[in-house]
């Protein structure tokens, strides 16, 4: 699958003017106008999303405009662009689901077993390691940070309930 | 000269031990964290920054101006060997310096970038010395109107200057400032934007934004470019350190054009990256042996490093003058500054005079430690980078995570920060500028603040912004940077009809 650059710049431009319509939503709820002591608490944020909106509708508006002489061959024409292909966009979602997991995992269990299952599985499957230095670099991992975090700068992460059961506070 | 024996005061604060090894330590992170991709300066100052709330102010930002010199530094590293700039900034270098590389010299290349960045930073904070008290005494006069003025001047010279499409860096802009707006109102008390989310009542920190988009989006960039270290080997020798060293005199003309045109632009918002092609072009242009700039020329490694760090150096000083940063890096101190409890601004050098003048000795320290550093540690930072990308990647990954986590012990923030680092990717692969967009989440509470003030003691007229001619002019400046896109538009338009249609933006 490929997605062009096209279709990404305008659906960027759309997601944009979706959250300055958004923005100008949500602020009406804080009174947009002007009241007796200067401008109410939404005013600025009211015009905050007009602006995003107004840029966005720009920005479709110049990539209809950019491309549009892309099947019209002509001196100045911009021709498709691939914004990622496939083989690419694999990759990415291969490395960007693990970090997903590993942040619902340590909502649930605790940042020290996310991270730890986190590292076990790209060393084991991605980086094709053995099973045995993969649990060696994903305790190390968690050791260290343990380490830095609970002791060096005397910042607790998230334990989770496993870890509070066995008395690790 | 009263500024010397402030200075002066200010080393006796830098000068302690514990001081020097923060900067030792500080400039060590720093280049971690500029060789790797994935991690820059802004990111790696955020991700820092949570871990020094419990240290003092003068200690907390000696070790995170320690770390940004570092990470400065240790872009030019990979930028050179491995031909993959380490940070946006040292895309220039590559130009020249991995050619030279190439050609079996990397260690002069490698002596020349950090000797003529060195150089640069100098100036930089000899421009800082000299100009900071100057700037600050004259903010002192300013009031919440002349602030606004400041403010729009520093948002209008990004979308008149920033080379790309004007629309994106103005949605880039608003974005921010409305991450800014989102929690409890300074002024009324009241929530805004929260959606009924109780998780956003506190708002948004500008440290979660910069570790998405800064640290998770460069990451996901990182893996879509399909990450290939592919290196040159450099064995480090004096005597060849210290003939480049030698040589370095010779390019003065490139130094000092250089080292101007990065304090330009690094005092006004134009950053680091910006400051350094530009330097590369003028080079290319002016210099008599610019037919050879891309093949090599010592000159054209010594143009880019020189503007990069004083820039990088120069944004600092409206930070601490004004309290408006010349850098996403600048910004993201300028944040922990706030959160320090101490307010940025011509204020701080009365209040504080021992913490600026510490943090200003300390620039001239940390830049020779950087120096020093930078040259010693090249071999390790080679052996770490031949190390696969899909071990290194995940923990990055891991630091970023626990980074957002640290901000305030939210798994929100998390979830948080990897939606901006999703749209930190898109964001970059389609030359949308993410410098303003962390500018504005920082500023946009002080912008607003100082608009509504106004509005207050004028009663609500506009006026207010034009009613003396310090005021005027300024704003005066920031409706013309405005227009700036609209006149070059229409300039093209009449007199280059047809031709350079579409326009490409060089961050």
């Amino acid at each position: 699958m490929e997605i062009s650059r096209k279709t990404m710049e305008a659906a960027t431009a759309v997601v944009t003017g979706g959250v300055g319509a958004l923005i100008c939503y949500g602020s009406t709820e804080n009174g947009i106008g002007w009241g007796a002591g200067g401008p109410e608490p939404g005013y600025f944020p009211f015009g905050i999303g007009c602006l995003i909106l107004l840029g966005s509708l720009a920005t479709l508006v110049q990539t209809f405009w950019k491309y549009a002489g892309a099947r019209h061959p002509g001196p100045g024409a911009v021709a498709e662009e691939p914004f990622i292909d496939g083989t690419r966009l694999r990759l990415l979602v291969a490395f960007a689901l693990p970090i997903m997991a590993m942040t619902a995992i340590s909502v649930w269990l605790g940042l020290y077993i996310g991270m730890g299952l986190y590292i076990f599985y790209t060393m084991r499957v991605s980086a094709g390691f053995r099973t045995l230095s993969s649990l060696a670099t994903a305790l190390l991992v968690i050791a260290i940070n343990f380490v830095v975090f609970e002791k060096l700068f005397m910042v607790p992460l998230l334990k989770g309930p496993i870890l509070e059961y066995f008395g690790i506070y | 000269m009263g500024n010397f024996g402030q200075l002066m005061d200010g080393f006796a604060v830098a000068l302690t031990l514990h001081h020097v090894m923060i900067m030792v330590i500080g400039v060590l992170l720093g280049l971690i964290v500029g060789v790797l991709p994935g991690l820059g300066a802004p990111n790696g100052v955020s991700l820092l920054l949570p871990l020094t709330f419990t240290m003092d102010p003068i200690s907390a930002i000696i070790l995170l101006t320690s770390m940004y010199w570092g990470a400065l530094f240790g872009g030019s590293t990979t930028s050179i060997l491995f031909n993959i700039p380490g940070e946006p900034s040292s895309v220039a270098t590559t130009f020249d310096g991995h050619p030279m590389a190439k050609q079996g010299e990397a260690v002069r290349a490698l002596t020349l970038a950090f000797g003529s960045a060195g150089f640069g930073a100098m100036v930089g904070v000899i421009v800082i010395t000299l100009l900071s008290s100057w700037v600050a005494n004259f903010a002192l006069r300013f009031g919440s109107p002349e602030y606004f003025a400041v403010y729009f001047m520093a948002f209008a010279s990004f979308i008149g200057m920033a080379g790309g499409s004007p629309f994106k860096t103005l949605v880039c802009i608003m974005l921010g400032l409305a991450v800014g707006t989102v929690g409890m109102d300074t002024i009324s008390g009241e929530g805004r934007l929260t959606f009924g989310i109780t998780q956003l009542t506190n708002g948004i920190s500008f440290l979660i934004v910069v570790i998405g988009l800064f640290g998770i989006g460069e990451l996901l960039l990182t893996i879509d470019e399909g990450y290939k270290f592919d290196g040159v080997k450099a064995k480090l020798s004096l005597p060849v350190i210290l003939r480049t060293l030698a040589e370095l005199p010779r390019y003065w003309v490139t130094l000092l054009r250089s080292a101007l045109v990065g304090c330009w632009m690094g005092i006004t918002p134009g950053g680091p990256t910006a400051a350094s092609f530009m330097s590369y072009a003028l080079g290319r242009r002016f210099s008599k042996r610019g037919k050879y700039f891309g093949k090599g020329e010592p000159e054209g490694i010594v143009a880019p490093e020189t503007a990069d760090h004083s820039a990088g150096s120069c944004a600092l000083l409206p930070m601490l003058a004004l309290g408006v940063p010349g850098s996403a890096t600048a910004a993201v101190m300028m944040g922990g500054l706030m959160i320090w409890g101490l307010s940025p601004g011509p204020m701080l050098f009365t209040s504080r005079p021992d913490f600026v003048w510490g943090l200003i000795a300390s620039m001239y320290m940390g830049n020779v430690i950087a120096v020093v550093l930078v040259l010693a540690t090249v071999p390790i930072f080679a052996w770490i980078l031949r190390a696969p990308f899909t071990v290194v990647g995940p923990l990055i990954a891991i630091v970023c995570l626990i980074g957002a986590y640290t901000v305030s012990n939210h798994m929100f923030d998390v979830w948080v920060a990897l939606a901006f680092g999703v749209a930190g990717y898109v964001f970059k692969k389609l030359d949308y500028p993410l410098a303003p967009f962390v500018l504005a989440v920082v500023l946009g509470d002080k912008a607003e603040d100082a608009f509504r003030q106004s509005m207050l003691s004028s009663g609500g007229s506009l006026a207010v912004f034009f009613e003396n001619p310090l005021v005027a002019s300024m704003m005066g400046i920031g409706i013309l940077l405005l227009s700036l896109p609209l006149l070059s538009a229409l300039f093209n338009g009449l007199f280059r009809r047809g031709a350079g249609a579409g326009q490409t933006s060089s961050s």
